[in-house]
């Protein structure tokens, strides 16, 4: 029989995919402009994380769940609304900032640091969860930091799949170049998984599950300690890509010419 | 200037990829000197590769505890080389590898990592490098004063370095290792159905039109997906999608059933490096367009004479039906 | 309400709320600053909203705040994102700039009667003085998305209400005319409403008290309209298309933050316009097209594409980026359309319950009030420890309200504009009539009469052969008529910049950022597919704001990935044969 996990999966929030983002030039450096009226989602990877952490904590009785997150206070909280109704978690909350710009080896020293200090985690039991890449940085840093930080020798990054066998072994396939995937085999916790999109949907919204998380949401929001993240790097720009190309549209030419053009392109 | 590692990893066959042979070339490129350190199960072809590349010295792991991709392997190799070493900022190909293992290692040496980059210079005397945020939504330049600074920079920023005169001499470091992790090997999609290939010449992207209404008021999804894959074997192209499309997939939809999130171009999805591009029943907005950021030559088919790709994100766009291009297309690419 | 028949689970609340806007907004701010109440006890409040954010409302919003100061007396405008004090008020009339508007004799002779006075600059009419009952000195400008979300952070910090995104309500529960609380949607079928593999039934939420405020198309109001009919002599028959564009104004725009432009005339006299300015040189912009423009080709897109083509803004806005585009339906009946207000176990709040005042062109902050009303009303029936009957509601609940401002200036509002079923001139001296005598007077309206026909209504523009060769070929593209039957007008085409001026697809995509969530079933359907057969003129394609309709056989086919909720399909179907239930996603945008 497999042991229980004690799965902490890092999470921050990021701007809603969707989103028109563009620079502004702050006293810290450069960030988003309008960030805090922007919607917000949880980070698409770390999101997730989040639901593979519910499927195997569901799949193996005893098992545990936490989501530590940094992120502006507000923002977080109008997140979990959406995110609560999908997954079972206990809430750590720091209050500091989402944006891709903060430099990662602060946000990494506070997850760490927020995460030594959940009562009750077992170092044995732990699975460390997260986004592969984040939606504001894309960096696969923090992560592995926060694994470091934990002295988790045993990292994957770009997981699709992890399998628990009856011996306890982790069976986990991680993305690698040319669309391939790399087959490993851990001998259990601690381990660090940095997710890429998995294989679950997104779970439906569910009542129950919001109420239960309300317990404890709203008062770990409550109490999330502020974490100011300053300096570290030093920008020197910030700009939007300006790729406007002179598009030549096509528009009254038959399918025969079309396509005679485009074999003609594809060729040369 | 600051003493400079370059760190590369060998493939199966013990040679370099091309990514490591340009991140060499990036670091040449700063003037400075600098030493190499190589990874991997048998270094010695790689080293015909790097002669005359004016390495100070060339430092190795090798054995069978390294020629695979582990973290818990990788990760003290790349601190024993440095270690060895000793440089200031370490310059390394930002391959899967590379990225999943040397952030721990630059922790470990109390350093910072910082990976995709696209840009590495001297700017008066310090480095500084760019690379993008929000998923290539806004590109920024910086420095750190953190040392040592891991260097991750993607491929194509120089050309690879081209072998001159003799290789190089080699040493070796030793190192006792014994991972809790086992790599048990790769899986590829299976025939057909591998449709991603980074080094295609052409990237065609399928977007949510190919599986909607046509004119008849009814969806063609067979004979879409054979447009496709036609395409596909026709000129080896890797196959892209949007996030709608693949979006479809998941929920069940019986909809093109080769397609998966490893299709995804986007935001939420990969920026892959293609000479080519086509879209096709793809409107071109901005989450999705930005995945085209290193895609050169864009072209688009869509009914659409206004679609996002119209709006300066193609060089051509044909207002045409995608079914009937592609079919014709198909026919004239497989007379060849 | 036809739900699948299984077993649901069930959870028993104190409150539930069904839509989040300002009137639930108002409710809970009321409510949850009183919660412990003086007892200790702590009453549990939950609100389902529709949309995947509480941000993601539309309204083009000028106010005079008055409900919103009774709850925030001390409210600096400056600490709601895009919300700024108005500091320049004027009213135009706009002149026809391309020749293509379908005006009157009577409009044209007082057309050119303008042109040679030389009071004429940019092809618009500045009235000389603002009419009382519309003016909003002393008011603010605000995006609802910012103000909703403000609102809703402040609410769910005190843990005493709970708002939960993303989570349709399909239905009440009503039992023996009892409302018992809502059902939520069903997750986990297909588009046409089976249960697939990840079938999740909606679930039952019982609730002392349900408080509908889903807005003036919720599926929830619409069911209990349905159920109890409206009260005696109501009827609720005026509606329009509201639908705006936030845009970045382009460098060196002189309009000064807290500009207020209202606008009549153009780019139909039926149509009202708008342009506000928010901080930071962002402004909304936008128009109504209501139900009494009898165009059964009627559009809103195109519409808002000329309006904001005219000399007269176009001057301030060439050169600028839409960044954010919605649209929503406008309850326009009011006071004269309000449902029953309460019952046994339910409220209504809200642009729903008749609150939105279209003399002083203001809804959100009625739909406030109401919602602040509703809220002492419950707090003194919990201090009574007196139930949620219909006759207690009503004692506290409506009766607030019928002695509040909020009722005297909805009675003088709801035949103000009844005049516009005789036309535009009779429906402006109407409303004038209307405002200045305190609803005393009114041009009387008339009853309520089909659409013409769309041959009909164009006999003297285009030939009936061209018109129906014009309908075969829009239909053969799969497209709606409007543009086809425009351009054939004389409305010039769009010159597309992709900044502003974009197609409706690049507005879905870039300023409207439109999804839906896998999972749950098509929430628009035809209910009998010969009735939309025998369908000449098929207005709810045309008027559908985000071209989530277009044509199909036997019923017009709808892309949920498209649709914006607005709610237009619905009274646009002359036959009431569009079934408009609970379904998510929608805009993406929290700026509108």
């Amino acid at each position: 029989m497999t042991q229980p996990f004690h799965i902490v999966v890092c999470a921050g929030v990021a701007p809603d995919p969707l989103q028109t983002l563009e620079p502004v030039s702050g006293p810290q450096g450069p960030a988003l402009k309008n960030e805090m009226m922007l919607p917000a989602v949880l980070d698409p990877w770390a999101a997730h994380a989040l639901y593979e952490a519910d499927h195997l904590a569901k799949a193996i009785p005893g098992s545990k769940v936490w989501l530590v997150s940094m992120s502006p206070k507000p923002k977080l909280q109008q997140v979990l609304m959406t995110m609560a109704q999908k997954v079972g978690f206990e809430l750590v909350a720091l209050d500091g900032p989402a944006s891709g710009f903060a430099d990662y080896l602060q946000v990494a020293h506070a997850l760490a640091e927020a995460i030594e200090g959940i009562a009750g985690l077992q170092r044995d039991r732990l699975l460390l969860f997260g986004g592969w890449e984040s939606a504001g940085r894309a960096a696969g840093t923090t992560l592995a930091l926060v694994g470091e930080r934990l002295g988790i020798t045993e990292q994957f990054q770009a997981v699709d799949v992890l399998r628990v066998g009856d011996d306890g072994l982790l069976e986990i396939h991680e993305r690698t170049d040319g669309g391939k995937h790399q087959v490993s085999l851990c001998g259990g916790p601690p381990a660090l998984l940095g997710w890429a999109t998995g294989n679950l949907p997104e779970p439906p919204n569910s009542p129950q599950t919001g109420m239960v998380n309300m317990r404890t949401l709203m008062p770990a929001l409550q109490k999330a300690r502020p974490v100011g993240v300053s300096g570290g790097l030093q920008f020197t720009g910030a700009t939007l890509p300006k790729q406007q190309r002179a598009t030549r549209v096509v528009k009254d030419a038959s399918v025969d010419e079309i396509a005679a053009e485009l074999a003609a392109w594809i060729r040369g | 200037m600051e003493p400079i590692l370059v760190l590369l990893h060998t493939e199966g066959d013990g040679a370099l990829h091309k990514a490591s042979l340009e991140a060499l070339s990036v670091a040449r490129a700063l003037g400075c000197a600098f030493d190499v350190g190589l990874v991997g199960g048998n270094v010695n072809p790689a080293l015909a590769q790097i002669a005359g590349c004016g390495a100070r010295r060339v430092l190795a792991l090798d054995g069978a505890d390294f020629a695979v991709s582990r973290y818990s392997t990788d990760c003290p190799a790349a601190v024993a080389l440095f270690q060895e070493t000793l440089p200031a900022v370490v310059i390394a190909p930002c391959t899967a590898r590379w990225q999943r293992s040397l952030p721990g290692a630059a922790a470990r040496m109390g350093g910072a990592a910082d990976t995709h980059l696209t840009g590495v210079a001297l700017v008066d005397g310090e480095v500084e490098v760019s690379r993008w945020f929000y998923r290539q939504r806004i590109e920024a330049t910086f420095r750190r004063e953190q040392r040592p600074w891991f260097l991750l920079v993607e491929g194509g920023i120089r050309a690879p370095y081209s072998a001159q005169g003799y290789a190089p001499a080699i040493e070796r470091l030793t190192l006792s290792v014994k991972p809790r992790t086992e790599v048990t090997g790769m899986i590829a999609p299976q025939g057909s159905t591998q449709t991603i290939r980074p080094e295609a010449e052409l990237l065609l992207v399928a977007g949510a039109g190919w599986t909607k209404k046509q004119k008849d008021g009814a969806i063609h999804i067979e004979q879409a997906g054979k447009l496709i894959l036609d395409l596909l074997a026709n000129t080896n192209a890797s196959l892209g999608s949007s996030k709608s499309l693949v979006d479809l997939s998941g929920e069940g939809h019986a909809v093109l059933p080769f397609l998966s999130h490893l299709n995804q171009v986007g935001q939420t999805g990969s920026t892959p490096r293609h000479p080519k591009g086509l879209a096709t029943c793809c409107h071109g907005e901005e989450p999705h367009a930005v995945g085209w950021r290193f895609v050169q030559d864009r072209r688009a088919v869509n009914l659409d004479a206004n679609c996002g790709w119209a709006r300066g994100k193609a060089d051509v766009v044909y207002v045409a039906d995608a079914f009937a291009v592609m079919e014709r297309l198909n026919a004239l690419l497989a007379k060849r | 309400m036809e739900m699948q028949a299984v077993e649901r689970a069930r959870m028993d609340v104190d409150v539930v709320c069904v839509g989040f806007g300002p009137a639930v907004g108002g409710f809970l701010t009321t409510v949850s600053r009183e919660i412990p109440l003086e007892d200790g006890s702590f009453p549990q409040i939950l609100c389902y909203e529709r949309a995947d954010d509480i941000a993601f409302g539309v309204s083009g919003v000028v106010t005079k705040g008055r409900g919103i100061r009774v709850s925030f007396p001390q409210l600096n405008p400056a600490d709601v994102p895009m919300a700024t004090p108005v500091t320049v008020e004027k009213v135009y009339y706009l002149l026809d700039a391309v020749g293509a508007s379908r005006r009157s004799a009577a409009l044209k002779a007082a057309d050119a009667a303008l042109r040679v006075s030389g009071a004429l600059r940019d092809e618009a009419f500045e009235l000389p003085y603002i009419p009382p009952f519309l003016e909003k000195h002393g008011g603010m400008v605000m995006s609802i998305g910012q103000f909703n979300q403000w609102v809703g952070q402040q609410v769910m910090m005190t843990g005493a209400a709970q708002i939960w995104p993303g989570s349709p309500v399909a239905a009440a529960i009503i039992e023996d005319d009892q409302v018992r609380g809502v059902l939520l949607a069903d997750q986990g079928v297909d588009l046409a409403g089976n249960a697939t593999g990840a079938f999740q039934p909606g679930m039952e939420v019982r609730a002392a008290l349900t408080v509908v405020g889903d807005g003036p198309v919720g599926p929830v109001g619409r069911q209990l309209d349905a159920h109890f009919g409206l009260p005696p002599g109501n009827e609720q028959r005026d509606w329009a298309v509201g639908m705006k564009m936030v845009v970045d104004l382009p460098e060196g725009c002189n309009l000064p933050q807290g500009t207020v432009l209202h606008t009549f005339g153009y780019p139909e006299p039926e149509i009202f316009g708008f342009l506000y300015v928010h901080p930071e040189n962002v402004a909304s912009v936008g128009i109504f097209v209501p139900s009494w423009l009898e165009n059964p080709v009627r559009t809103s897109y195109r519409y808002l594409q000329h309006f904001i083509q005219h000399p007269l803004l176009w001057k301030h806005l060439r050169g600028g980026r839409m960044r954010s585009w919605g649209a929503k339906t406008l309850n326009e009946s009011g006071r004269r359309g309000e449902p029953w207000l309460v019952g046994d176990g339910y409220a209504r709040i809200g642009e729903g319950s008749g609150s939105t005042n279209v003399l002083a062109g203001s809804g959100v902050d009625e739909a406030w009030m109401t919602g602040v009303q509703l809220g002492k009303a419950v707090l003194e029936l919990w201090r009574e420890g007196a139930p949620f009957t219909k006759d207690n509601l009503e004692r506290t609940y409506t009766s607030l309200r019928r002695t509040s401002w909020l009722e005297e200036e909805a009675l003088a509002a709801q035949h103000a504009r009844d005049g516009f079923h005789r036309g535009v001139v009779p429906g402006m001296l109407g409303m004038a009539l209307a405002g200045f005598s305190g609803g005393r007077l009114h041009l009387p309206g008339l009853p309520e009469h089909p659409m013409p026909t769309l041959e009909d209504f164009y006999s003297q523009r285009i030939p009936a052969t061209e018109l129906s060769l014009l309908k075969q070929e829009a239909q053969a593209r799969g497209e709606a008529l409007h543009d086809a039957v425009m351009n054939r007008c004389g409305w010039p085409d769009i010159p597309y910049d992709g900044q502003l001026l974009m197609t409706q697809q690049d507005a879905l995509l870039l300023g409207g950022k439109v999804q839906a969530a896998p999972g749950y079933a098509n929430h628009v359907r035809m209910k009998d597919e010969e009735v939309c057969a025998r369908c000449g003129s098929m207005t709810c394609v045309e008027i559908c704001s985000a071209q989530a309709l277009s044509p199909g056989a036997p019923t017009p086919a709808f892309d949920r990935e498209k649709c914006i909720h607005c709610g237009a399909c619905i009274w646009n179907c002359e036959y009431h044969n569009v079934d408009f239930r609970a379904g998510a996603g929608g805009l993406h945008s929290a700026e509108n």
